[in-house]
């Protein structure tokens, strides 16, 4: 709130009372008189006000009367004192704010019926409320249009010079790409230093400027707002969830807008501590693979003649007849189903429901085998938490938050404007450990640059650290004094000195983070796919417990350990037991209660415990000839996988591959019967983000073409089965939900987790510990010298992105290999050479890129194109307690070619 | 007994006269001495006056260029929401907007001409066209095509029509009404 922003969480500001009107109110001290007028239910016309920033005071239209004074004063930049005597309200009030209105209109261009603000304009606004018919003396500024960037047109003749855009971005983005520059005269707004503009693109300016002087490249002069239906639904792409505005005209998605605007400029500023209803540049921009060319748009039959479209009827018909006779002639065991964690709840239960029911079987699997199954797992059998455990409110509140491995600005960019927020606002300490120098990093206060691939071994650092220097809480101790003990033991064969030159970092340092972690009262670990999604990467999760653990943060409020999804629904995947080792609720499914409880709610017997397979288990099993059929929901293990899966052969050797997507995939591509599936932006369900908030999609429109809704098409080859789901709206699915899971549906608050680390540390504790600490093989020199890793781009997510058109704009792949400068100078290569690169499993010609970002001695590329195969450069290691598939890091070669 | 012998008398001469009869026909011989008043329609037609609500015309710049710049300010008039404007950024002129699709459907057009008072460029206006009766109603959804046709072929119509209504003046002042669009950056440096 205001001019004086809370800058510590603990103390509370003095209560004062002033009069407004006529009648008393009281307001916080220090805080703009505008938001004690605006917290009262009076609106007062502001333009350059918005409730996420400093009050920055250069629009004129917040005038009130004070008594005392002879002018109308700014009621934003004014500070609310005690004893004030304010009026609002007035003729001469009026007249004042009508001066400030003719003053920007007279050098406003009037092109209305060609502006994309037109109807959506808070000077038009302005100008109709109070009137304004007449300009005495306008004139035209006659400025040029910047049309350089790739994302954002900019219009000076059209901006008020109100600084919102530059604010946002300075302060709630910390990215300050913006800046005024006195040009022709006129002062404008212009990307720093006058160049194109080339910056994260989250596009919150063009959400805030309240007249037409940003607008979005994207869909410039296609719309009118009266024209466009506005649905509000959840993004897709990352486990942020962020809430947005699909904006369609009939079946075309014109432009996607976000909560955060100039009409919604009013509210508390600490209420960002929830998110400040923006969004990131993939939600805003990247919206064209929903109504996209090349959706599916008919059910496909392989025929001799290749793909054949066929009516639905008779694709289900096929579809469920051949698995039939698979499970008639091999048993349920040989089939296996494959689904994306980007599908909404709903549809994931049913899944799970039609192959355990249904089918008969258990090998099931999601996307959240890549990585977020080992952190769930880890937090399960530590703290008995199925996901993380903080709010984002407590992660802006922190006072020290350890990022470990996580590009979070890239990947969760609306998830990382909490951390950005701790730093800013409320001067946490942020502690981020990576191996490359990311833009959080670059903010951060203790960065920390570390070897690819060591950032496990630094976390064990930490905790040895935190015993060496007896940072420990007492009370820790006293509990569990043998669990103590042996942790003790475990970490007695690391040296500190090792782990430094191992990691290069140095003891010092790692001393000094770990102090500031362990002697601030309120302690976040974020930890992101850079460790989550390594080898031993379970491990790695239960040593930052650990690290909580000893210095006393487990269950402490205001302290946990969190984690960020890179798909947006891979909590809900594993909360609705879509994976060989869970029941729906995060149960296990070798319990023999939960498996009594479900069999009696479903009226069936569940496949017998200790079966299923996972992921690269049903690949292997496909590949041996014991699965014969596989049903692939949105899944593309061909084009996410790496070769030495060998998922061609494997998926080649199926009698029966059934896939459902909306768009042509290299899966699908191999597939017997393929689905038209429908986007999110067509679905009815929920999806659960990576902190627990149950969070609604709304159909923008009805499925394009024939293309159906996920869990339609298995109901329909369920009946094709001669079994029924008993299913007919989304709402039966969210009734048996609510029935086996009370309280799932929580509307966007999460519940509060409770963690208990009692019984872990009391049975097995002792003797795993001892395992997790042991001393890989980080010391042997790779014979290859550089890790090249599989790095996720801002502008992109998984897959999927690469079908919007908007981001492939932004970011195309450039099939270049990202390197450090130096690294290019030292193998005597030029920008524009082409080099070689191999691994232990092949060679793969790339063109080069410098990138600050990548560490010496280590290269990237993008995850998200295939083209040529990078992935295929990795070898595959598989954790054998989560069976998660590790594969985005690999020691490489690189020649010129 | 006076009355009924002068009734009598009345009706007598009445009958012998055909008194009726030339009572019926003085109507009809007035009017053999005063102008027709009908016209007979399809061979002849009737002046119309300027201010005439007729078919809609989208109308271009005497340079040739569309008027239109896509802004559905008429589509956001229409009480009868019979029009629909599609618009996009033209790429051939970057910058500027103008209409790809426009379609009204004539047949739920109410005539009332208030589309043509929203349009801030003039680039509609209705002209003296009335005659577009058919066999098949599907031709009545005006296309952009069509309606820049009917502007073109009925352009005198469609400017007597802005001026009846005193939307657009002659000369210099019409100048006002066209959209000068900016040009970006990088044109501004070269020049």
């Amino acid at each position: 709130m205001g001019l004086k922003p809370v800058t510590s969480p603990d103390t509370e500001a003095t209560t004062i009372e002033l009069t407004l009107d006529g009648e008393v109110v009281t307001a916080k001290e220090g805080v703009s008189l505008y938001d004690v007028i605006s917290s009262t239910g009076k609106i007062v016309p502001a333009m350059c006000y918005h409730y996420t920033f400093d009050p920055f005071g250069s629009c004129g239209m917040c005038l009130v009367m004070q008594e005392g004074k002879k002018a109308p004063v700014r009621s934003c930049t004014a500070k609310a004192t005690a004893g004030m005597v304010i009026r609002t309200e007035g003729d001469d009030l009026f007249a004042a704010r009508k001066k400030g209105v003719e003053k920007h209109l007279s050098v406003h261009p009037l092109d209305c019926p060609v502006c994309d603000a037109d109807g959506h304009c808070e000077l038009q606004d302005m100008a109709f409320e109070h009137g304004v018919t007449d300009l005495a003396n306008a004139k035209q500024k006659n400025i040029p249009e910047d049309t350089r960037s790739l994302v954002l047109d900019f219009n000076m003749n059209r901006c008020i010079a109100c600084g919102e855009c530059i604010n946002i971005c300075k302060d709630v983005q910390r990215i300050d790409a913006l800046q005024f520059m006195k040009k022709g005269g006129f002062t404008q707004v212009v990307a720093k230093g006058d160049q194109a503009l080339d910056c994260e693109f989250c596009g919150d300016c063009l959400a805030v400027c309240p007249v037409g002087a940003i607008t979005n490249k994207f869909s410039k002069y296609a719309y009118k707002p009266w024209q466009l239906k506005k649905t509000t639904t959840t993004c897709n792409y990352c486990g942020d969830g962020c809430q947005m505005y699909v904006e369609t005209k009939d079946t075309e998605v014109t432009r996607v807008t976000s909560p955060l605007s100039w009409k919604n400029k009013w509210g508390d500023r600490g209420d960002t501590v929830n998110g400040h209803g923006g969004l990131c540049v993939r939600g805003r921009f990247g919206f064209q693979f929903i109504d996209s060319k090349t959706r599916l748009k008919s059910p496909l039959v392989r025929t001799e003649a290749g793909f054949t479209e066929t009516p639905w009827i008779d694709a289900l018909d096929i579809a469920a007849g051949r698995l039939a006779y698979i499970k008639k002639t091999y048993g349920e065991q040989a089939i296996a189903g494959l689904i994306t964690a980007r599908c909404t709840n709903e549809d994931l239960y049913v899944f799970q429901k039609f192959m355990r029911t249904v089918i008969g079987t258990n090998h099931i699997d999601s996307s959240a085998r890549y990585g977020h199954v080992n952190f769930v797992r880890a937090a399960q059998h530590a703290l008995g938490a199925t996901r993380m455990t903080n709010t984002s409110e407590e992660i802006t509140r922190a006072q020290a938050i350890l990022l470990v491995g996580s590009n979070i600005t890239e990947t969760n960019p609306v998830a990382s404007l909490r951390v950005k927020a701790a730093l800013g606002v409320y001067k946490a300490h942020v502690i981020v450990v990576d191996s490359a120098q990311t833009n959080i990093a670059a903010l951060a206060s203790h960065p920390t640059m570390v070897k690819p691939g060591t950032e496990g071994l630094f976390v064990q650092g930490l905790v040895k650290s935190a015993i060496q220097q007896d940072l420990i809480d007492e009370d820790v101790v006293k509990q569990s004094p043998e669990a103590y003990a042996a942790l003790q033991q475990a970490v007695n064969s690391l040296t500190l000195d090792q782990i430094a030159e191992q990691t290069g970092t140095s003891v010092s340092h790692i001393n000094e983070v770990t102090k500031i972690f362990a002697e601030a009262p309120r302690s976040i670990i974020l930890c992101g796919e850079g460790i989550v999604r390594q080898t031993k990467g379970y491990h790695h999760v239960l040593n930052l417990i650990d690290l909580l653990w000893v210095t006393g943060k487990i269950g402490r409020p205001g302290c946990g350990i969190n984690t960020l999804t890179e798909e947006a629904n891979e909590q809900g995947a594993l909360d609705m037991g879509v994976g060989p080792e869970f029941l729906p609720g995060g149960l296990a499914y070798d319990n023999p209660e939960a498996r009594e409880t479900f069999s009696n709610a479903w009226l069936t017997e569940l496949p017998p415990a200790g079966q299923g397979d996972a992921l690269l288990d049903i690949i292997k099993r496909c590949r041996s000839g014991e699965i014969k059929a596989l049903y692939v929901v949105g899944e593309n293990p061909l084009g996410t996988l790496p070769a030495s899966c060998d998922v061609e052969a494997a998926l080649k050797n199926l009698e029966v591959l059934i896939c459902q997507d909306p768009f042509m995939t290299e899966t699908s591509a191999l597939a017997h019967v393929v689905f038209p599936a429908t986007t999110f932006a067509e679905k009815d369900g929920t999806i659960t983000n990576q902190e627990g908030k149950v969070q609604f999609l709304r159909p923008v429109f009805d499925p394009l073409g024939e293309s159906a809704i996920d869990w339609h098409i298995m109901a329909g080859i369920a009946n094709g089965l001669g079994a029924s789901l008993d299913f007919e709206t989304t709402h039966d699915i969210q009734r048996e939900i609510m029935k086996i899971m009370p309280g799932y549906y929580n509307l966007g608050q999460p519940p509060k987790v409770e963690v208990n680390p009692e019984g872990y540390l009391r049975n097995g504790f002792a003797t795993e510990v001892g395992s997790r600490y042991e001393q890989s093989s980080h010391a042997t020199q790779a014979p290859r010298p550089f890790a090249l890793k599989m790095i996720q781009l801002l502008y992109h997510s998984g897959k999927l992105s690469t079908q919007a058109s908007g981001l492939l704009a932004i970011s195309p792949n450039t099939k270049k290999l990202h390197m450090h400068p130096q690294d290019i100078e030292q193998l005597g290569l030029s920008p524009h050479d082409h080099v070689c690169v191999t691994s232990d499993a092949m060679s793969v010609e790339l063109g080069i890129k410098p990138d600050l970002a990548i560490m010496p001695g280590s290269c990237g590329f993008p995850e998200h194109f295939n083209d040529p195969p990078v992935k295929d450069l990795m070898s595959v290691q598989v954790d054998p307690h989560t069976h998660v598939p590790y594969f985005k890091l690999a020691h490489v070669t690189i020649e010129k070619t | 007994m006076a009355t009924q012998s002068n009734n009598l008398s009345k009706k007598i001469f009445d009958a012998v006269f055909f008194r009726e009869i030339w009572d019926a026909m003085k109507v009809t011989f007035k009017h053999m001495f005063h102008r027709p008043m009908t016209f007979e329609y399809p061979r002849e037609k009737r002046t119309i006056p300027d201010a005439h609500r007729g078919a809609l015309g989208l109308l271009r710049y005497d340079d040739g260029k569309e008027r239109c710049v896509g802004c559905d300010l008429c589509e956001a008039a229409c009480p009868s929401r019979c029009i629909k404007v599609i618009s996009e950024e033209d790429k051939s002129l970057p910058l500027q907007r103008y209409a790809t699709e426009f379609y009204i459907d004539i047949t739920k057009c109410v005539f009332c001409g208030y589309c043509v008072e929203a349009c801030p460029v003039n680039a509609l206006a209705m002209t003296k066209l009335y005659e577009f009766s058919t066999h098949d109603k599907r031709t009545l959804l005006f296309d952009k095509e069509r309606l820049y046709d009917i502007g073109e072929r009925y352009l005198d119509d469609a400017k007597k029509y802005l001026y009846a209504h005193n939307q657009e003046k002659e000369g210099e002042e019409s100048i006002a009404y066209r959209y000068h669009f900016p040009v970006p950056v990088e044109k501004s440096q070269d020049s």
